[in-house]
Formats: structure tokens, sequence, C-alpha cells
């Protein structure tokens, strides 16, 4: 197979980066890992004229904890990094599970955070537990930075709120009182495979009461999607089982599948009704983030 | 490692394969995988999908295995490479790949190197795998003749002679 | 008296390890792809991105002017001779002349100095196409109001197959039970981990071709007749194989075109096909819808059986008549009874071609058999176990259509693989969503008639001792294309001659240096190649003996020759080693040479059709896997799998327990991952490893492979075959396992959690 030729450019800082995404306009992409990228160019469905690569921008590989800020995941972190990350296995092992379960081990030495999210599948593994951890996403560009909830970056399948010339650079997960999250995800075989459906959640709970909770579902609609009515139901309330089991159904009812070659309307709004409510009960009983 | 701003169709790539430095001028459109069968005749990493789902490809990557297929050659710059050919050391057989003869996981043949070299990774970090970290190690390799029965059975073997 | 009579053999019997494996293992095997001739352009075809459409026009002229671009060419360039490998059925041109037949059909190719600029040639060829209505649904293909996509196949019948033995009528109306069931079986692929390649050279009026193949003997036959060249001026050399399991039977456009390439540039020309090409050359399983009636006593033996089946056959008929057969062949292997009706229809559609799979047509019959055997063990209130046993072939006995079994070893795989399963235990006593099932196969080791008409021996084989004495030689046409077949022979040779293993060095399937063999298909090399090289290597043992008995002035019949040593038996102190003997041989005599050739007894009946299935030998097998459901999301993990196995003597334990799990692991597969699926316009939707979802290691059983004591008098040393049978239970063991932990009954395959949960929930509701 043949990958389209391209004019390559490894600037040295990401402001030079974002100057070149501007002059390049559309037909320029951003090289992070290329696992998602250079499939897309060897099936001819993307023929950029430049790739802008990441190689150079040190800056943007770092996990660290900033305080006032949070725990911060520079976009070209690689999924294996985050996996074996020990700062996120200790504040935030769902991420590290999340990430552990996407496609095999050579893709996860490859493929990157920034690019995972960038790319916008429907079924990525990442955001949903980032956007229940009420992640940030830090963006720049030539004319200045923002920073904006990751729930909000996504526009639908393959499509972000970046602009022309912007990077998303980091990933911010705030300080937060959360007592326990957990990402599940139902693929067809048991390594390299898309999520038929992926359901993260959070919790805060207290004296047996669920303070505040978040329920994040993957690959049953054009981006992830928080479940407010099923968060609804929690939210505030005792826990107990009944409600569990009616977060899920509710979960199931929000959602907005397609049918593909993955799977049902049908079968995938079963699979969100009893992943949200496992990967609750997960949440509530692990007791760790 | 790389100079200021590269443009243009040609670009000057230094790594190291398999212990040796080698400074190559690639387009930027070729493959890592392209790069090492055609440029430096080591045919023992293979083609079997070129999309990163077979891992025939697999090479280590500064000790980490990679789909060679989605990596540029030009994104290759300043790393350390190993393919199949330089796992023997001065003509003698590493244990893994002793053990894959042992064992009988060696069947066509094609996914073999692949799966040595995610295995030595394996091994490299973590010189006492259980059965499940193994499957792991080994989930993005496919192989069509063994089941993985035996291929599973000559890591956990390689592993138990460090020991 | 497999692994206990093989104490007594000093080679055969025992794990060497692979005569390859070290050439494997470093990187240094090199398979077709990796090969560089001087002066190579590489090749690329250009396909068809429909599925049905007439070509109107092919203007290449752009693509010609490309620089680097050494040839292009279309169905006029090149003969337009129809091929295939079926008899009666060649429908098939190297590039299509009138039509193209499928999305992924050949329509021109080129030659250029490198992969990219072929790519970018291809690009400049512009075909015009009228699209054609397309026929995508093969239980519709014959309906009168479908295009016709053959010309010579009126409704797009491949083949009708009509066979009719005893009175099923009768038996069904003498059965205490008689129940009919339809199961659909799913079009499913290969995979070889080696995408299909080949490199041809045109020099001097002789073509050389290194392929990627499993028949060396049937690419060369096809190849000479399809160029009007004789065979002798046709080279078919096999490198390493990357894996084959049916698919690389016979040439493929990565041959043809090359060859043709290769004639009009007079530069070698190398083709490899991409993943996607792999799936559009296809030759994979036979999607078949299978209605299935059978009769039994109220003691549960099988009175009658009627299966009626539509299959599924792609665009053109490659090796799929045989397959047709197949499908009906095999059905009264296992289980004794008198009275069978098949009618069986071979449909064409515009999609990938179906041909020859592991298994071979067989094992979604198998599927369907197995899993309606489990359903009146039920309602009769018996163990699927004991109705197995209550109908369980007997050695010595001849099946209904004509097929000749010797050593049968089927109930003792019964006993065995009941016992070290812990079914008692375990049938209707596991919790809840935990089950265990079996399923059973037999199949045939090599076939009694080769693919095309001809009174070649089906196997041949040279053994040249070298002039030292202290190596063997083995020559032989046969193919090892992963299933160690190298190995074994060696170990065959040596065994046969009286030396070690280390002593053998091995030269295979190159049709210029190597006789002739059929080739790896229908599980047939280790009994009939075997047979040839057994035969090679005797003749060289009675030459040394014959000599020894002279120089050690004792008798023939005193002597005898183990591990290199030739010695009077009783008086082993009176010897001299092998070597000598050899080297004086030579001296006096010149090459010490042996030669084998196996051609099978006739075999068969008179009805039509009665030539498949026929078989020097069958294996038997069963099958037993436990499984957990987890009912909410439908997810099946397959925890255990024992596999019990009547394979006769074992040449190398290791590999043959090897070849059981990947042919285990291919069935899981089949039964429950895999399908090509197409949208409305025939295009495919996951002609690639991602969505095409062959088991990872993390998806795979504990697998438990066993055998039982066999030998079976038609092949050498009592072998019989192990590649194909184990892929055979595999579907019905796990659909009755899945019955077994939630009670419900799945007849399509794949197996997949969509299907499981769909099903669990029609049960739950009220009806």
């Amino acid at each position: 197979m043949i990958i389209p030729e391209f004019e390559y450019v490894s600037p040295q800082s990401v402001q030079e980066a974002c100057a070149l995404l501007v002059q390049y306009g559309d037909s320029a992409r951003v090289l992070a890992g290329g696992s998602d990228l250079l499939v897309k160019m060897k099936d001819g469905l993307m023929k950029p004229a430049y790739l802008v690569s990441l190689k150079n921008l040190d800056s943007l590989k770092a996990i660290r904890y900033e305080t006032g800020t949070g725990v911060i995941i520079g976009a070209r972190a690689t999924h294996n990094e985050v996996m074996n990350n020990r700062l996120l296995q200790e504040k935030y092992r769902s991420v590290c599970e999340a990430a552990h379960s996407m496609a095999a081990d050579q893709i996860r030495n490859i493929g990157t955070v920034g690019g995972n999210l960038v790319n916008a599948v429907p079924s990525a593994d990442l955001p949903p537990i980032l956007i229940a951890l009420d992640a940030r996403a830090r963006i720049v560009g030539s004319s200045g930075e923002r920073t904006i909830a990751l729930e909000d970056f996504f526009l639908g399948p393959g499509k972000t709120v970046l602009e022309k010339g912007e990077i998303l650079a980091e990933i911010i997960i705030p300080d937060q009182s959360t007592t326990g999250s957990n990402y599940i995800k139902f693929g067809l075989r048991r390594a390299g495979a898309l999520a038929v459906a992926g359901v993260a959640s959070s919790v805060t709970v207290s004296d047996g009461t669920c303070r505040d909770v978040r329920v994040v579902l993957g690959a049953v609609a054009p981006t992830p999607m928080r479940a407010r009515q099923a968060e609804n139901v929690l939210r505030g309330k005792k826990i107990s089982r009944e409600l569990i089991d009616e977060a899920g159904r509710i979960a199931a009812a929000e959602s907005k599948p397609i049918s593909d070659i993955r799977g049902s309307i049908e079968y995938r709004r079963n699979l969100v009704n009893v992943l949200t409510r496992r990967s609750l009960k997960a949440a509530i009983e692990k007791g760790h983030i | 490692m790389g100079t200021a701003i590269k443009k243009g169709k040609l670009h000057v790539v230094t790594l190291t394969v398999n212990g040796e430095e080698h400074a190559v001028l690639v387009k930027a459109n070729t493959t890592l995988l392209d790069l090492l069968r055609e440029e430096f005749d080591y045919t023992g990493t293979k083609k079997g999908c070129e999309l990163g789902d077979c891992g025939a490809c697999t090479v280590l990557m500064d000790d980490r295995p990679v789909n060679s297929c989605l990596v540029l050659a030009v994104e290759a710059d300043g790393h350390s490479f190993t393919t199949i050919e330089g796992v023997e050391q001065g003509g003698k057989l590493d244990r893994l790949q002793e053990e894959f003869i042992n064992q009988a996981a060696v069947q066509c043949g094609y996914c073999s190197p692949g799966m040595i070299l995610s295995g030595k990774a394996l091994l490299m970090r973590n010189p006492h795998p259980t059965e499940r970290e193994v499957r792991e190690a080994i989930g993005g390799n496919l192989c069509r003749c063994t089941g993985y029965v035996r291929i599973v059975k000559a890591i956990l073997a390689a592993a138990e002679a460090n020991s | 008296m497999s692994e206990a009579t093989t104490k007594e053999f000093s080679v055969i019997g025992k794990s060497v390890p692979k005569i390859d494996a070290r050439d494997k293992v470093t990187g240094r095997a090199k398979y077709t792809g990796d090969l560089k001739v001087t002066g190579m352009l590489i090749g690329k075809i250009l396909r068809s991105p429909h599925a049905h459409a007439r070509i109107l026009s092919i203007d290449t002229s752009k693509a010609e002017q490309l620089p680097g671009v050494e040839a292009v060419i279309t169905a006029k360039d090149v003969p337009a001779t129809f091929y295939g490998i079926s008899p009666a059925r060649y429908d098939e041109t190297i590039l299509a002349i009138e039509k193209v037949l499928q999305v992924g059909d050949k329509v021109a190719a080129v030659a250029a100095v490198d992969e990219e600029t072929a790519v970018k040639a291809l690009r400049l060829i512009d075909v015009e196409y009228e699209v054609l209505a397309a026929v995508l649904d093969p239980l519709r293909a014959m309906d009168e109001d479908q295009p016709q996509i053959h010309p010579q196949y009126e409704r797009n019948i491949s083949v009708e197959i009509h066979q009719d033995f005893g009175d099923v009528e009768m038996a069904f109306q003498q059965s205490h039970l008689v129940r009919t069931d339809r199961f659909q079986g799913n079009r499913a692929t290969h995979v070889p981990m080696e995408p299909h390649a080949a490199i041809s050279k045109w020099e001097n009026g002789k073509l050389t071709i290194w392929s990627s193949t499993q028949s060396p003997h049937y690419f060369q036959y096809h190849i000479a007749r399809v160029f009007g060249l004789k065979m002798g001026d046709v080279r078919v050399i096999k490198p390493f194989v990357g894996g084959g399991f049916g698919g690389k039977l016979e040439p493929s456009a990565a041959e043809y075109v090359s060859a043709a390439l290769a004639m009009k540039t007079g530069r070698p020309v190398k083709i490899v096909f991409d993943r996607k090409e792999v799936f559009f050359h296809n030759r994979g399983r036979h999607a078949q819808h299978i209605e299935l009636t059978t009769g039994v006593t109220k003691e549960g033996k099988i009175l009658g059986v009627h299966g009626k089946y539509i299959i599924d056959g792609g665009s053109y008929t490659s090796l799929g008549i045989a397959s047709a057969y197949y499908a009906g062949a095999m059905l009264p292997l296992i289980y004794e009874f008198d009275h069978f009706k098949f009618d069986c229809f071979r449909v064409h559609t515009n999609l990938p071609s179906c041909a020859a799979q592991r298994g071979h047509g067989a094992p979604q019959p198998r599927f369907a058999f197995e899993s309606q055997l489990d359903m009146i063990a039920k309602e009769l209130g018996m163990d699927p176990i004991e109705i197995r046993k209550v109908n369980a072939r007997r050695p010595n006995t001849m099946t209904l259509n004509d097929l000749k079994v010797n050593s049968c070893e089927f109930m003792a795989c019964l006993e065995k693989a009941r016992e070290i399963s812990g079914w008692v235990g375990k049938k209707g006593k596991l919790p809840p969503g935990q089950g265990i099932g079996i399923g059973c196969g037999g199949f045939i080791t090599g076939a009694g008639y080769p693919i095309y008409r001809t009174r070649l021996p089906h196997a041949a084989a040279i053994v040249k001792v070298s002039e030292q004495g202290d190596i063997a030689t083995l020559y032989i046409g046969a193919v090892d294309i992963g299933q160690g077949s190298d190995t074994i022979l060696a170990q065959m040779a040596a065994e046969a001659i009286g030396i070690n293993y280390e002593d053998m060095r091995i030269v295979s399937a190159d049709t210029e240096t190597t006789p002739h063999d059929f080739g790896a298909y229908a599980s047939r090399q280790t009994l009939m190649s075997g047979h040839a090289v057994k035969q090679a290597g005797e003749e060289v043992r009675r030459q040394i003996i014959e000599l020894a008995a002279e120089l050690l002035e004792a008798s023939v019949a005193d002597l005898d020759i183990d591990r290199r040593v030739v010695f009077v038996k009783g008086s082993p102190e009176k010897m001299l080693p092998f070597e000598t003997v050899a080297n004086e041989f030579f001296i006096r005599k010149g090459p010490l040479m042996g030669k084998g050739s196996y051609t099978p007894p006739k075999l068969g009946g008179k009805f039509k059709g009665a030539a498949v299935g026929t078989s020097p030998a069958y294996s038997f097998a069963a099958q037993i896997s436990q499984v957990e459901v987890d009912e909410e999301t439908g997810q099946v993990m397959v925890t255990n799998v024992w596999d019990v196995h009547d394979c006769g003597t074992v040449i190398n334990p290791n590999l043959l327990h090897a070849q059981v799990e990947g042919a285990l692991f291919m069935g899981m597969g089949e039964a429950m991952y895999e399908q090509v699926v197409f949208d409305d316009k025939g295009r495919p939707l996951n002609a690639n490893l991602g969505e095409y979802r062959v088991p990872t290691a993390l998806d795979v059983p504990q697998v438990i492979s066993e055998l039982v004591d066999s030998y079976e008098p038609a092949g050498p040393w009592g072998v019989k075959e192990v590649g194909e049978g184990a892929t055979l239970p595999t579907m019905g063991s796990y659909a009755n396992a899945i019955y077994d932990a939630i009670g419900v009954r799945l007849y399509d395959l794949p197996l997949t959690p969509e299907k499981v949960w769909r099903a669990i929930h029609e049960r739950k509701k009220p009806s």
C-alpha cells in the first residue's frame, strides 16, 4: 500500500506549529502518533498536502501535577505512557484502565491522547472517562490559547471545535471530590476491537448518598454524550440497587446509537443499560477514581 | 534530534537498527516497514495488513513494540530499533527463540518475528509475567496457525529460564 | 497403536524440532514477497469498483506515459483462455474481458519500477463501465428475476446435486421421531498471515514463478495451459509460505498477471496482494443454508437423513464443485445410517468467489448435524454422548455412499472426551449461565482422486545419500505451508533408511528439481507423500543391506539398520557404520538413491459425484467445550476445550497437537467471530483485519488435545490426517454448550454476542 505524497515539516515549537497550520490551512494535518492518520491516508480517505509533525515538541509529552490546576496530560503522551504513569495510576486509575482497553500494545506505543481526542471517533475510549472526570482541554493557537470543558470539545464524528491553526495541547483533570470512577468498554474481541458501546461514570459518595454523579456514553451517539437524565436519577439520592437499575434504563433510552456492522440500535441500547449499571456499581464500590 | 523546519520531498534520517547507526535519504511517505525491508534488506519484518491490525510488522522502537507499517521513516529519526534479525547475538539464539523452537510454537512462521519481538519486549520490562500478561503482550499479534497455545508456552518457558 | 507403538521407532513418534524452525525464528526464512530478483518490476492490478458491470472501454494511454511504467495490460494483451480448477467449469480469465463479476475483479494491470509508480499508474487508467444489477443474495440467486452472471450457468446455478441412497421417506415413516431444522452458515475466509504473492521471470521461452503456493504442480499445470506452454517450460518454485488453508491451491491473479507482465516487459515482475486483495481473491468458506431432516428410532438410532442446501459460490467456480459435493459426502461418515438424500444447489453471486477452506465444505453441515443431534437427544431424554455412541461408526465398515473406512476409533474418542472433560459431573450440573457441549467430526486423509483427470501418482519421492554417506537428501514435491510436512517427511525418510533425523536434508516443492506431488490440501501429505517417502527410504535401506551382507559375510535376512549402524540382529558387535557402507556403495556402483511413488487404490461407488469423499483413510474426533455466558450482553466465554482425536500413528506429537490447536482455533473463529459482510452494492464492509475479527491470544480458551490409540493399515506406519479434522466439531460443540448454558438454540453462524442476546430475549418473551 502507498501513502499519498505529502510535504513533511517538523517545527521546533508549538507556536511554530500553529503558524504553519495557519499558513497551510485545510491542506495540512497534524501528525502526532499517526496510528489513525496514516491508516486514513493509506485507505485513500485523506490526502493532506502537508503533515505538520509534533515530533519535536517535548513540552506536549509530559504528564504532571500542577497545584491549583490538577493533573495535566500532554497531548503527545502515548496510551501506554498514560497506562503506566504512576501519577495517573495513583490519582485516576480509571483513566489508565481506559487507555489499557484500547487496541493492542503496539498501537498504544504509537497512538497519543491528543490524537485519540482530535480524531473524534464516536467509539473512542478516552473521552468518556475524561469527561466523567470533568476534564478540560487546553487549546493553543497563533492568537492565544483557550481552555474549555472536554465535554464541549466534540462536534460530531471526526469534528471538534479546533479552528484553523489550533492544536490541542493538554488535557487537564482538575482536583475533585470524586470518590470513584470507572470505564467499561464492550468490544467484539478482547484486543484490537472498537467499543460497540462504552460507559464511564464518576461518583461522589458519602454516607451512602450520591452527592454528585456523571455518566458518559461512548459509541452510541455522534459524540461522547452525558447521560444527564440518568445522572438526575441518582444525584442527591440515597444509593440503592433500584436506582442504579433505573439509571441504566434511562441512560439506554437517552442514548442515540446507530446500527452498523458491529451492532444494531437495539443491542447497543441494551449494552448501555447493562454497562451503565455495571459502571456505576464499580465506581461506587471500588472506592478509587 | 531534528534540524530546523524540514521541507521538500527528501529527508535525511539517522537511526540505529540492530545496533548499527545508519543515515539514509527518504521520501516523507516512506514507512519504516518499507525502509527496513527495502533499504536494509531486513525482510524478517513482514507485511501482513499494512494498517496496524495484525502485528506482523512489529519492531522494537526504543525497546517498545510498534507497528512499523504505521511509523513514517522520517519520524524514526533519532530512534533506536530492533528487528528480528537483531535478536540473536553473535550467532547465538536468544532464549526466547530457542523456546519457540522447542515448544513447537512456529508453524508457517509468518507471525513469528513479530511475536518474538513482542515477547522479548515483555520479558525485558517484566521478567516474570503471568499467562494473562503474556497474552496481553501478544494481543496485537495475530496468528492463524497455532491458536497461540505454544507461543504462550514458549514465552512463559523463556521467562522461567530467567529465574 | 499410536503413542505406544511409536516407542518402538527411532525417529518417528518423536517431537523433533522443525527442520525450518531456526530460519523462521531468526528472520532468515524468505517468503515470496521477501525475494528480490535482478531487474525486477512491481506489478499492481486495477480492480473493479462494481459488483457487476459491463466493461465498455479502457483507456490506458495516460498510465503508459507515466515515467517508470514499463507496461500496462488489459484483456486484449493476455491470452483469453478460460481457466479454473474444477473440471468442466473454466470460467475465469486473467483479466476481465466483457464483464466484471464482483467488486475487486481484475480489469487491468501495470508493471512499474516501484510500487508507488505502479499505484499512480493505476489511477491514470480510465475505465468506462455500464453498471448492471448485481446478485447479492444466494437464496434469491436462482429466482427468475435475477440477473444472469455467467452466460453458461442458467439461473446462476453453478452445480445442482441430487444424491439418493436407500429410501429416506420410508426411513422417516419408520422413525419414532423426525425433526427438520434450518441452519445458516457464514461466509468466512482463510486469512493466511502472508498475502498471496508471486514473482514471474520470462527468459528464453521459459517461465519461472516463485509463488506462495500450496501446489506447485497444479500451478504449473494450469499456468502452462493458459499460456500455451509445455509444462517443462514452466517452473514453479515454492519459497517459505505463510499459511494457505485452501486459499492458495490454484494460481491467482498474482501468478497469471505477473507472468503476463513478465512476458510483456521481458523483466521479472513481482506482485504481492495487499490485505484487501486477499479478501477480493477469497476462495474461502461457502455460506451454506441447510435444511436438515433426520429420523431416529426410540433408542436414538439414526434411520435416515435428508439435507437440502443452497450454498453461496460467489463469482467464479474455482474449486467450488468439490465443495458442494463434500458438503453432502462427509455427512454419513461418522454415524452409521443407511438412508440419505442430498440435494444441493451451489449458486453464483456477484461476491468474491468461494472454494476450499480447511474442512472443505464439511464444517457447516457438521454444525447443523451436531446441533440437531443434540436437539433429538433432548427430545428423547438421552445424554448427547449416549446418542452419539448409539450411532458411532465402527472400524472396517462402508458408508452408505461407498466410502471405505478402515481404522475408526470414534467410540474411544467419545469415551475419552467424556472422561477428560469431567462431563458426567458437569452436564446439567453447572451453575446457571455455564454449559458444556459436544461436537464431533471426521475427515478424509487425502482425496481419492486428484482435482483434474490424470493417471499420475499422487505423490513421489527421491532420496539421495551423499557420497560420504553422512547425510541423505529427500527430494519431494510435497508442500510445507506451515503444517510441518518437511519435518515429518524427513523423519519418515530417516526412519525408513535407518539414519537419524539430523542426517536428513530436504529439497521440496520445485517442479524442476523435485518429483511430482499434488500438494498440500485435503490433509493428504502425511499419508500419501509419506508412502512415497517410506518406499524411497526402504529402497535405500535394501541396497545398503545387500552390500553390507557382502561386507559382513552375513545373510540379508539377518541384517538391520538403526541410527546409522548396520548390524547383524542378535550380534550387534558385527556391525558397520552406515556411512562406511554407503560410501563403499558409491565407489562400486555410483549414486545411492531410492525412489517411491504412491497412488491410492481405486475407491468409491459408481454414482455421480462418488469420487468426492473417497480417501484411503478417515480421521475421527470428539470435541467438548465449556462455556460461560453473560446473559445480559450475550457474550460467550469459551473457557475450556477438550479435543480427542483418532488420527492413527503419530509421527511428531508436538506438531500433531499444534495442528489440532490451530484447526480448532480456526473452527472457533468461524463459530463465533468471523463473517465477511457487504453493503447493498456488493462492496465489502470489512475487508481488513480490524473488522474481520480473527480471535486474538486473549480470546482463546484453554485447549487440551488428546489422542486415542489407533493404527491405520492404509497409511505408512499407520498414519492418518489431523490438519482439518479438528475444525469440524467446533461450531456444533459451541452451539451445544451454549444451549446447555442458557437453554437457547442458535442456528445462525457466527454465534455473536448480539445473536445470543436476541435468542435469550426471545426466550424470555411471554408467548
